[in-house]
């Protein structure tokens, strides 16, 4: 019999429907050679996908490095099949109470790898995954087991597009099951642009169920402003530089005091790469949105190796270059609105004559707005032009509102609210129209949210965001007028349009839905820490059930209340809440001891 | 769940346990306390509670019944294992604390003024538990455990050495001599075990100390070397230190003439405690600050030349024993000037001087234990200590008077 027969049998016990589909499969994607050392090896598409010397000895390389992060009652998802010479491997590393699934993608390949290799008794205790992504992803998450996805690159690079989704999804799937909750420290920066997105992350993970302490260097913005006002150069960025370190010492000494189960910060925070690495030193985990386009703004390049995991809001190049910059784990998370700030509001006659115009714009004076925007100017229709850095703007002076002074988030709101037809057009340093248009600025999901109208230059990633019937862009700032024209005289359709662009924004693009996302993401690559927290595996319930048998430490748990997240600090408190006169019981002494060494472990200053 | 009903005390039997969770420094430190204790009661068994890593030291100490290594890293582990399974931890935990002894103990000798300490008062005493410990801590000894806190806080002019005080913790009095330690018979490299094999003035110099403030700069070590291979013919110097100092040792060899490096033995990083003791075993002298391998140098038998200086104070940690001697920096800063010629005199027998900046003092025992003379001692001094000893052992102190 050929290895495929003896194979598929050995499946078909278990696996019924997966060998109907095998033996329907053609194969012929995988090319097999023998490897030097006489196994089988074999390419796809022309490339290596096990080494052509000796896979055997690679494969137990991959093991040796991945199996230390595997622990008891996880599910390890692999992607990558190529001949599973990795996945036997790791399997006879871990221990029974460890499963391990593998992803099956193409059952094609899949053919061609029982048709190359006599798999042994080991292939029966691999969970093998078919179906599509979405479907597998539901079917993990509906486990309930920790999950930790490894990749083994070299054969799951063919499938990127399959891993990817299924990632996502598994990523949705777990972070629609998240009931823990975790205290986040939150790092903002010292001003910008990033500064008000604290506030919104900040929200959404209240909203979320998580304690979140805001370390917020805002408050430094005076000093270093007026630091600013220094001269000399030199002197000016090294006082300036002096003052980030200090904030980041700050943080330190901030996050020693009640230190959380995540350090997440926003783009421009002030923590330095030795204060980051010292951190990831003393176990904590760090977390940055960089909520800044990446070509702009390249301090990242720096900072890259200092927080375990990276956000950006753009993907493919951006991706790999901060990989390249030894970023150990970096994803995509666009922008999006708070609808508790960004929302619909009934204003004044009075406020709509202040606010209100045909077509408005808020925002900086960026050198192809100031090009473009004269086209808008001596229409029948009214313009105007919020916002500061516009002096010198020449005809644009005529529209420019409250003589172009930095307006709050509240007047943007009801200049938003107020307006026909919000004009959106990202900012870039040329003269037209942002040549590398891709990403979305968070003001097209404010718009949205508020149910206001907008045309707004077209961007690669607008249409994952929004239909043509949510939004309405354009690829060339000639096109502006015209649809200004077509769009100012139906106010039903515009209406319409802003209503679908709402509830599309409050359905999937909120600040909740991308800090669920980062968080899931995080918990998927963290399954025994975060993920664990995420589960609810800290709650009081959680933690009751895996201590059934133990009366003693049954009695401690039930002293909090159910839903109550219970870590050992809080059990050494309750403990020492008796006062010094209560005699304590073993496990209680044997509870203030741990907990000594906990803090122990958090020295850091 | 474990229960203490379930691991009774063997009937008849009195036992005691010291606990000295402390680094090796003051681990030494608690010898004398130690051996008095087993002095005053010699027929009750009694063994010491310490860090894993460094129990070897005590490993042939007549005076310990047992030693019960602690492994603090375990703790930390369990610590971040607790929320993943509590119950599982716990578990772990009594099986750890049940393999380190089959009985609890009558009396707990607690030297350590943490709260760690005090619970593990409370986990290995036989009797009541309480959350701070004060109905199991014995009157006699919380007024010694009050009176170096003070001392740490406030550093006036006390004259009770620590090792004396902690005698004191424990309701003993000093025995007035010093404790030895028996050399571990510890089989050395090769290339290191012709040190104090060979004949000549063999000087073990402590490269560093744990705690930054009290280290000597490479500099100077590798000046004191330069004179004293210049002056002292048959002079050997032994670098000692962990793997932390390689590069501290390193600068030294470097800046030490290379004719005079046949005489220089570098053996930093390169030895087990018990090698270490070995080692310091062979050296009749030892100099260095107030670090860990000075004290076990004494207690193996090596007679201390120490550089006191930033917050280390000759009364309080001076090398225990007759005949140490200890340079002594008049400020808290940090010295300008080191005694090398001065402490190079002293080791050769040549001069005994004290340097500019440098008090110098020679340790000397009586019933009160170990203090240190100036050569100016006057009465007061040994009235200071026996007031202290009288207002916080009023028992102890008439049985020493008698």
């Amino acid at each position: 019999m050929s290895h495929f027969t003896v194979n598929v049998m050995r499946l078909a016990a278990r696996y019924p429907e997966l060998a109907a589909s095998l033996k329907a499969a053609r194969g012929e994607v995988l090319t097999i050679e023998s490897a030097r050392n006489g196994s089988p090896s074999a390419l796809r598409a022309g490339r290596w996908i096990h080494s052509s010397y000796d896979p055997l000895r690679e494969a137990e390389t991959w093991a040796d490095s991945q199996a230390p992060a595997c622990h008891a009652g996880e599910i390890i998802v692999i992607a990558g099949i190529g001949l599973l010479y990795h996945v036997e491997a790791l399997r006879k590393k871990l221990c029974p109470d460890i499963a391990v699934a593998v992803l099956i993608p193409n059952m094609d390949e899949f053919h061609d790898v029982l048709s190359a290799r006599l798999l042994g008794p080991w292939s029966e205790h691999i969970l093998w995954l078919t179906g599509t992504p979405h479907d597998i992803a539901q079917t993990l998450t509906a486990a309930g087991q920790p999950l930790r996805c490894l990749s083994y690159t070299p054969a799951s690079q063919a499938d990127v597009d399959f891993h990817s989704d299924f990632e996502q999804a598994l990523r949705r799937g777990i972070a629609r099951q998240a009931g823990g909750q975790l205290t986040i420290a939150l790092v903002g920066p010292i001003y910008g642009g990033s500064l008000p997105i604290v506030g919104y992350v900040k929200r959404a993970l209240e909203t979320l169920g998580h304690r979140v302490q805001w370390i917020d260097h805002s408050l430094h913005a005076a000093s270093y402003e007026m630091m600013g006002t220094l001269k000399d150069v030199r002197n000016r960025q090294l006082m300036q530089s002096r003052m980030a370190e200090v904030l980041s010492q700050w943080t330190l000494a901030t996050l020693a005091e009640s230190p959380p189960d995540l350090v997440l910060s926003l783009a421009q925070a002030p923590l330095t790469l030795p204060v980051l690495e010292h951190l990831r030193k003393k176990k904590f985990l760090t977390a940055m949105w960089f909520v800044e386009n990446y070509r702009h703004l390249t301090y990242w390049q720096q900072m890259a190796p200092g927080y375990e995991y990276w956000f950006v809001f753009q993907q493919g190049l951006c991706l790999d270059a901060f990989r390249q910059a030894g970023a150990r784990h970096v994803s995509y998370l666009p922008m999006a609105a708070d609808p508790e700030l960004h929302r619909p509001m009934s204003l004044s006659e009075e406020e709509r004559r202040t606010f209100g115009a045909d077509v408005s714009f808020v925002g900086a004076g960026y050198a192809n707005r100031r090009r473009l925007f004269p086209a808008l100017l001596r229409h029948p229709w009214s313009f105007k032009l919020w916002g500061n850095e516009w002096d010198g703007a020449g005809d644009l002076r005529s529209v420019l509102q409250l003589n172009g002074a930095r307006i709050d988030t509240a007047t943007c709101m009801k200049v938003f609210n107020a307006t026909c037809i919000n004009l959106n057009l990202h900012s870039s340093t040329g003269t037209g129209l942002d040549p590398q248009a891709d990403f979305v600025n968070p003001r097209t999901f404010e718009l949205a949210a508020c149910g206001a109208f907008q045309l707004v230059d077209h961007r690669s990633q607008l249409p994952d965001f929004f239909t043509d019937q949510e939004m309405v862009s354009f690829r060339t700032f000639d096109e502006v007028p015209g649809l200004v024209q077509r769009w100012l005289g139906d106010p039903a359709a515009r209406q319409a349009m802003a209503t679908a662009a709402r509830t599309r924004v409050l359905d999937t693009h909120t600040y909740v839905h991308r800090m669920r996302d980062l968080l899931a993401q995080i918990g998927l690559s963290q399954p025994d820490r975060v993920g664990a927290l995420l589960r609810g595996d800290r709650q009081q319930e959680a933690l009751l059930s895996r201590c059934t048998d133990d009366p003693s430490l049954e009695s401690l748990l039930k002293e909090f209340p159910a839903g109550q997240r219970v870590e050992l600090k809080d059990v050494a408190a309750k403990i020492r809440s008796k006062g010094t006169t209560t005699t304590l019981k073993r496990e209680e002494l044997m509870v203030l001891m741990l907990d000594e060494y906990r803090s122990e472990t958090r020295d850091l200053l | 769940m474990w229960s203490r009903n379930m691991l009774p005390k063997a009937a008849g039997d009195s036992r005691a346990l010291l606990i000295q969770l402390a680094r090796l420094g003051d681990l030494v430190q608690s010898l004398p306390a130690i051996e008095a204790v087993r002095d005053r009661y010699p027929n009750r068994p009694l063994d010491l509670l310490c860090s894993a890593p460094l129990a070897p030291v005590f490993e042939k100490a007549r005076a310990i019944n047992r030693l019960v290594p602690w492994n603090g890293a375990q703790w930390r582990a369990w610590a971040d294992e607790w929320s993943r399974n509590p119950t599982a931890t716990l578990r772990s935990m009594e099986t750890y604390l049940c393999a380190l002894g089959e009985a609890g103990y009558d009396r707990v000798y607690n030297l350590n003024q943490h709260a760690r300490g005090t619970l593990m008062t409370q986990l290995f005493s036989t009797d009541s538990i309480d959350t701070d410990g004060a109905k199991r801590a014995d009157q006699e000894v919380s007024p010694w455990a009050q009176y170096l806190r003070k001392v740490a806080k406030e550093r006036g002019d006390n004259r009770v050495h620590l090792a004396d005080a902690w005698c004191g913790m424990c309701g003993v009095k000093p025995r007035g001599r010093a404790p030895i330690l028996d050399p571990q018979k510890a089989d050395l490299p090769e290339d290191l075990a012709a040190i104090g094999e060979r004949q000549g003035l063999w000087v073990a110099l402590v490269t560093g100390a744990g705690d930054q403030a009290r280290c000597v700069h490479p500099d100077v070590w590798a000046s004191w070397i330069r004179e004293f291979l210049a002056h002292i013919d048959d002079g050997q110097v032994v670098l000692i230190g962990s793997g932390h100092e390689r590069e501290a040792g390193q600068a030294i060899l470097e800046a030490t003439p290379t004719l005079l490096q046949g005489r220089v033995w570098d053996t930093i990083g390169r030895t087990t405690l018990c090698q270490l003791m070995t080692l310091l075993g062979r050296c009749p002298w030892v100099i260095g600050a107030d670090t860990g391998p000075l004290h076990l140098a004494t207690a193996v038998g090596s007679r201390a030349v120490g550089f006191y200086f930033a917050r280390a104070r000759v009364h309080e940690t001076g090398p225990y024993g007759e005949g140490h001697w200890v340079y002594q920096y008049d400020t808290q800063a940090q010295p300008d000037s080191w005694p090398i010629k001065e402490s190079i005199g002293l080791i050769s027998g040549r001069a005994r001087r004290a340097a500019p900046g440098w008090s110098l003092w020679n340790s000397r025992l009586d019933r009160w234990g170990v203090f240190f003379d100036d050569e100016s001692a006057s009465q007061a001094t040994d009235q200071q200590r026996a007031a202290v000893w009288q207002a916080l052992s009023p028992t102890l102190a008439e049985s020493v008077a008698a």
